[in-house]
């Protein structure tokens, strides 16, 4: 994959002219007669112009510093899918004590007739508050008189008292930008790391001294203004089997470092991993939560005492925490309470439940650490230096006889080791009570596999009786499980299986190991269903492939941009074989092919034979990564289009004299 | 009699109803459990109207949760806004055996603005909570009391919400003062209320019990229509402080078009005299409406903002005018005044939109009927409906969101229930023709035309406008054939009386015919096949199939020079009570030509018939796969 992380040096050197905010309302007949196929055709609507600053700001009243972020844009809109660009959603943060504001904002729709332009202001009542949730609000507004070739322009400032949300800034969005430049004011004394992310590059960027930006207890403080400039910036289109969007849109990303004190004392804000491992180590929603030992003494020795060795304690553990705790649905690689109250109200956030079972693990002795890392939706980390923010889950890890497990115990169903899909995301942190932190990679311990062999016999009506049995491991079992787990039984389950494929009944039915999660889930079917129609016993047309047919193809896009996530490799093998009914020659059949992807990517292989009137087709499909580069995307295409076609064939039987 | 006693205890003291009950699960009977994720152990509704701007609504409900997919049953959600207060909340959860587990109150709750996906803004806000119990079965026990400052809409009383819920006991009780008049409709409860007199407090009690849980049926009636419920509506109301009186539809419109429209429809002179601009070449009025109407499609746009007299009166025209936008009112009411300014008489109708046919009730009139509000043109006797939401609709087409229903029609005279046009099964076409050819290497090429009308007129809308690329994906979704691209595209929309669109498309597959041996394999019908319905095993409710269709399909192959133009003629005819089907393959000359058709039939039809229905569409689905074999020459 593609590293999509460029650090950002700051040059002081400046050789081109930056433009300032530009002027409100003062479009011009070229903003109207911008021609969309200069930047792109498909433009539903584009933004001409968009300047932001972010600076400082001493609150007289309060005595605060706060952050200013002035936001000015201008857009076209060129036909009505477009218009929705004059709906406008901005999202304020708030907690019990403070909140963002929305100050001096300014919108117009701008018309062309005849004699001019034609200037529509909105009216201030049309800006709406909406009161979301305890943490956030949203500012809404629409703006008046939307036209095919309108041009709209806002501007509003929104001042924060949350210093650690220096605005990042969205160099690219759903529609495409003809000119974006950003200036970020920083006082002296603040170092934020900046860094940015996507595909595209800076059209410029220039660093230059504000003096006496800012005054702090009396003493006058130089800013440092860093100015940012992308043009001509494609609208960004999200993909079928992508990660986070985030991790692919150009933005560019502030993070406070460090503040030196007007006293001079430097203080240090996520600087190293070193001090950002003390400060986990040491918080009391994290570090403080692993060494809970005290609350698992007296249950560690019940609960291992059928355990003979090492590993079978920390399942033992691995499965009380799971069955004990329920998770509450929410992310976090904090801890809401302390993992007492947790395990006695029985249920957490997964930091609380990971938690608790690093502690269990540590109080029977074995050696567990916690996994910081980012979930897929919530895109990839900064590796450059410590970014905290970028992390939103935990889980844990326990090192038994040399081999490591990862662990996550807010999913009953998943076995000792996997980690759900979710947390499959390229790297994660290891955070040690007395050791230094390093990265480890976040893969899916077990491919997903799934086998099944059909055992039939073909009737001279045309229909076939026998049995499916599926064995599935991975992801493949843990998805199986939640779908069993949607019905009140087991039958009701098979019961809806079997309504759902008309053209086949089931009859008796098995479903093994559906809680025991550590096995393989194996479903075993008798079922019926046609082959062919009954009508010729002579010559007979049959499409072997009644399992898992593929017929659409999932690639089926000329181009793609971005990376292919699959999120883990994956193994199906199908078996049939069927008894005819009397002798028969196989005239013909699909063509036994072995296809692989580049690389060793994957490969699909099919063999079919006809040996003692028993017919029997197997195949094989592999994806032996995870991840797939924008460049094979091509290949994934074809190699799915041949398969296809493979199974578009028939078997021809001839009933032999 | 314990029911006597027990109403009689709540009017004086409503919560605590149930203190005295048990919770072991264990007690629930085995018939209750069965398809249950969650069982109604007792339920008690008390609406006590004390006057028209003071309702109060008490609940005390205990309900067992069977399992996880039972636990949206335990979830309690309340709305609130400026005219409905929650005045307590309080309950409790025990577990499997009935022992209290824990107790919660207002503070636990969660709180957010309640506006739906489609607005800007509205004036509504939620309060939920959701137990967090991780061990089956669980109880929760509430009863919360909310207050109304109106009595114009007062929630129907629906014991059962869901098929996965059993009841093993709920009651509905309803006190007024004696005299207070109200009209009641009660559907599929089996039973006379029963009533009690006290003073000049007169209660009405509904009751049922061991309603048992189902599992879901495809094609089945809407709930609404088969589920037991309660309704009232009392006949003087009084709403966000403005008074009224209706027992009926033609006085509830009345009521409607006092209060809530007139007066609304002054429009600036500028605007007057550019309309009467606009139509004076004109000479009838329906040409006239027809210019106004692509007027209105230019200048405004759908903007949702719920907000004064509950989201019940519309935006006054002349800001509409001045903004360029509204919601579903404001653009009608808008509309209506543009009309009113070239002499044309219209109604704003009230309707309950959507796919699904919902009429308004004939039978029982009242305010929590209807989402949406389209206009109706007598035009003498020519009635013609306007959608005035959207900008791309023909004028006088409703589609599929609002057909086939009663609506409520707001006139100065009062209200007057109208149904809007049907588009049958005939009508609702779907016609495609292509000419394709077929190469040695198994590729087809060529050109596909399809034409879309009746319901079926926006099915390919979303593609109408947008860049070549994105068609292009789109189409892909549509046409979902393996290495199918799209060369040429072009829609054309044809916005008479009846509407008809037309899809051109050049289009070429490569591999679309497999190649073995000495053979190719063609599946002829390659666009429309139809996918099988699920089976519905010992169906209770009746099939119900909401609208009906037509769609026809010719597709002809030139063949390859170097195939046998030979195949065994295929053709297949069948018809049954939902509807028909043909298709045949013939080969004429070096071309293999392909037809279908397919009719759907609406229609409500016995719970015994589904299996029939799922066989009629699994035969349809077994032939549309038809698959053919070529033989190379030799």
């Amino acid at each position: 994959m593609k590293k999509i992380l460029i650090g950002i040096t700051l040059c002081f050197l400046s050789l081109h002219s930056f433009s300032q905010n530009f002027e409100f309302g003062s479009v011009t007949h070229a903003d109207f007669d911008f021609d969309r196929n200069t930047i792109d055709s498909n433009a539903n609507a584009v933004v001409l112009k968009e300047y932001g600053t972010t600076s400082f700001y001493l609150d007289d009243a309060t005595g605060r510093l706060v952050l200013i972020f002035d936001y000015h844009t201008r857009i076209k809109i060129n036909n009505k899918e477009g218009f929705k660009q004059a709906n406008i959603v901005i999202p304020i943060h708030k907690n019990d004590r403070d909140e963002e504001l929305i100050l001096d904002l300014n919108a117009s729709t701008f018309n062309r007739s005849q004699n001019g332009f034609v200037q529509s202001q909105m009216d201030k009542k049309a800006m709406f508050t909406e009161n979301r949730s305890k943490y956030i609000s949203l500012v809404k507004f629409t703006l008046p008189n939307i036209k095919e070739g309108s041009i709209i322009e806002y501007s509003y400032r929104l001042q924060t008292p949350f210093l650690f949300n220096y605005r990042t800034w969205e160099f690219q969005s759903d529609i495409p930008k003809v000119y974006s430049e950003y200036a970020a004011f920083i006082p002296g004394n603040y170092n934020y790391n900046v860094s940015l992310r996507g595909f595209y590059k800076l059209s410029d960027q220039k660093s230059e001294i504000s003096k006496e930006c800012l005054r702090l207890s009396g003493t006058p403080v130089d800013c440092s203004k860093m100015t940012y400039i992308m043009k001509n910036i494609p609208a960004f289109v999200e993909e079928d089997y992508m990660t986070a969007p985030s991790n692919f849109r150009s933005a560019i990303y502030f993070e406070l470092a460090d503040v030196i004190a007007m006293s001079g004392a430097k203080q240090s804000l996520t600087k190293t991993w070193r001090d950002v491992d003390y400060e986990l180590t040491n918080d009391k929603n994290f570090g403080s939560q692993m060494k809970r030992k005290d609350v698992f003494k007296d249950l560690i020795p019940t609960l291992t005492k059928d355990a003979p060795d090492e590993l079978s304690k920390a399942q033992a553990i691995y499965n009380y925490i799971k069955k004990q705790i329920k998770w509450n649905n929410y992310y976090g690689k904090y801890s809401e309470g302390n993992i007492k109250g947790v395990l006695e109200n029985r249920s957490g956030n997964v930091a609380d439940i990971n938690f608790s079972l690093i502690a269990a693990l540590s109080a029977a002795n074995l050696d567990a650490e916690a996994v910081i890392l980012s979930t897929r939706e919530n895109g990839t980390v900064n590796k450059l230096f410590p970014v905290i923010s970028d992390f939103n889950y935990v889980v844990a890890k326990v090192n038994i006889d040399g081999t490591s497990y990862l662990l996550d115990a807010s999913e009953p169903l998943l076995p000792f080791g996997l980690l759900p899909l979710r947390c499959i995301n390229d790297q994660g942190r290891v955070i040690n009570l007395k050791k230094p932190s390093y990265w480890i990679d976040l893969k899916a311990s077990q491919k997903s596999v799934s086998n099944y062999v059909l055992i039939g016999k073909l009737e001279a009506d045309g229909k076939i009786k026998g049995t499916i049995t599926t064995t599935s491991y991975g992801y493949d079992a843990f998805n199986k499980r939640k779908e069993i787990k949607r019905y009140n039984s087991i039958d009701e389950y098979v019961e809806k299986l079997d309504e759902s494929m008309p053209k086949l009944s089931i009859g008796k039915h098995q479903v093994l190991a559906v809680d025991s999660v550590e096995k393989p889930l194996v479903e075993i079917y008798e079922v019926e269903f046609a082959a062919h129609n009954g009508t010729s016993n002579n010559q007979l047309y049959i499409n072997p492939f009644f399992i898992n047919k593929i017929s659409k193809n999932p690639f089926n896009l000329n181009e793609r941009t971005y990376p292919v996530d699959l999120g883990s490799a994956s193994d199906q093998k199908i078996s049939v074989m069927i008894s005819l009914p009397g002798k028969y020659e196989m005239l013909e059949k699909p063509k036994d092919i072995a296809i692989a992807l580049p690389a060793s990517g994957g490969r699909y292989i099919i063999q079919s034979d006809m040996v003692d009137d028993k017919l029997t087709v197997n195949q094989i499909l592999q994806f032996n990564k995870a991840i797939y580069s924008p460049d094979e995307y091509l290949y994934l295409k074809e190699f799915y289009s041949k398969i296809i076609q493979n199974q578009k064939t028939d078997v021809l039987l001839k009933k032999a004299d | 009699m314990k029911l006597l006693s027990f109403t009689l205890l709540l009017a004086l003291v409503a919560p605590c109803v149930f203190a005295q009950d048990n919770y072991d699960a264990d007690l629930i009977p085995s018939n209750l459990r069965s398809r249950a994720n969650a069982i109604v152990r007792n339920s008690v509704v008390t609406v006590d109207m004390r006057a028209t701007d003071n309702v109060s609504y008490t609940v005390s409900k205990a309900i067992t949760v069977l399992n996880k997919n039972g636990e949206n049953s335990a979830r309690l959600v309340l709305f609130y806004d400026k005219n409905t207060s929650i005045k307590s909340i309080k309950g409790e959860v025990y577990n499997e055996v009935g022992k209290l587990s824990s107790k919660f109150s207002q503070s636990d709750f969660r709180d957010e603005s309640a506006i739906s996906d489609f607005s800007l803004f509205e004036d509504s806000r939620v309060k939920h909570y959701l137990p967090l119990m991780n061990s089956y079965p669980y109880t929760i026990v509430y009863n919360y009391e909310i207050r109304y400052k109106q009595n114009l809409i007062i929630p129907d009383w629906v014991p059962q919400t869901a098929n996965d819920v059993a009841v093993e006991k709920s009651s509905y009780v309803l006190i007024s003062k004696v005299g207070d008049e109200f009209r009641v409709k009660s559907q599929n409860i089996g039973m006379q209320p029963e009533e009690q007199l006290v003073k000049d407090q007169k209660t009405t009690t509904w009751k049922v019990s061991n309603l048992l849980a189902s599992k879901p049926e495809p094609y089945s009636p809407f709930r609404e229509t088969y589920q037991t419920a309660v309704k009232i509506a009392p006949k003087n109301f009084s709403y966000y402080n403005v008074k009224g009186d209706y027992t009926n539809w033609q006085e509830l419109g009345k009521w409607q078009y006092d209060n809530l429209l007139k007066g609304r429809n002054i429009l600036p002179e500028a605007t007057v005299q550019m309309i009467k601009e606009l139509v004076k070449g004109e000479t009838n009025d329906k040409d006239k409406a027809k210019k106004i109407y692509q007027y209105l499609q230019n200048k405004t746009r759908y903007i949702s903002v719920q907000i004064g007299i509950g989201g019940f009166q519309p935006t006054k025209a002349a800001d509409v005018d001045r903004l360029g936008y509204g919601d579903c009112k404001a653009l009608v009411n808008y509309m209506q005044s543009l009309l009113n300014v070239a002499g044309i008489e219209s109604y704003y109708c009230v309707v309950e939109a959507g796919t699904e046919k919902k009429s308004l009730d004939p039978g029982f009139a009242s305010m929590n009927q209807g989402n949406h509000i389209i206009l109706c043109m007598p035009l003498k006797g020519d009635t013609t409906w306007l959608e005035c939401t959207s900008q791309k609709i023909p004028f006088g087409y409703l589609g599929d969101f609002t057909d086939d229903r009663y609506v409520l029609a707001c006139t100065p005279e009062g209200g007057k229930l109208v149904r809007t046009p049907k588009l049958s099964a005939s009508q609702n076409l779907q016609v495609r023709v292509a000419q394709l050819t077929l190469s040695k290497d198994g590729n087809v090429t060529g050109h596909v035309k399809t034409v879309f009308s009746g319901a079926q007129y926006e099915n390919h809308e979303s593609m109408v406008g947008k860049p070549l690329s994105e068609q292009q994906k789109l189409l892909k979704e549509v046409y979902d054939i393996d290495n199918i691209d799209f060369n040429q595209i072009s829609y054309l929309q044809n916005k008479l009386l009846k509407p008809e669109a037309t899809e051109d498309i050049d289009i070429s597959i490569r591999n679309y015919a497999a190649l073995n041996n000495d053979k190719i394999f063609l599946k002829p019908n390659a666009f429309n096949v139809k996918s099988n319905v699920s089976e519905s095993k010992n169906r209770t409710l009746p099939l119900y199939l909401n609208r009906g269709y037509t769609d026809i399909d010719t597709i002809s192959y030139q063949l390859p020079e170097h195939v046998i133009p030979l195949i065994a003629p295929d053709e297949k005819e069948f018809k049954s009570a939902f509807g028909s089907y043909s298709s045949k393959t013939k080969i004429e000359g070096n071309k293999l030509i392909y037809t279908r058709k397919f009719v759907l039939n609406e229609g409500t039809f016995a719970p015994a018939l589904y299996a029939d229905f799922a066989k009629f569409i699994a035969d349809v689905n077994t032939s549309d796969h038809l698959k053919l074999y070529l033989n190379f020459k030799k």
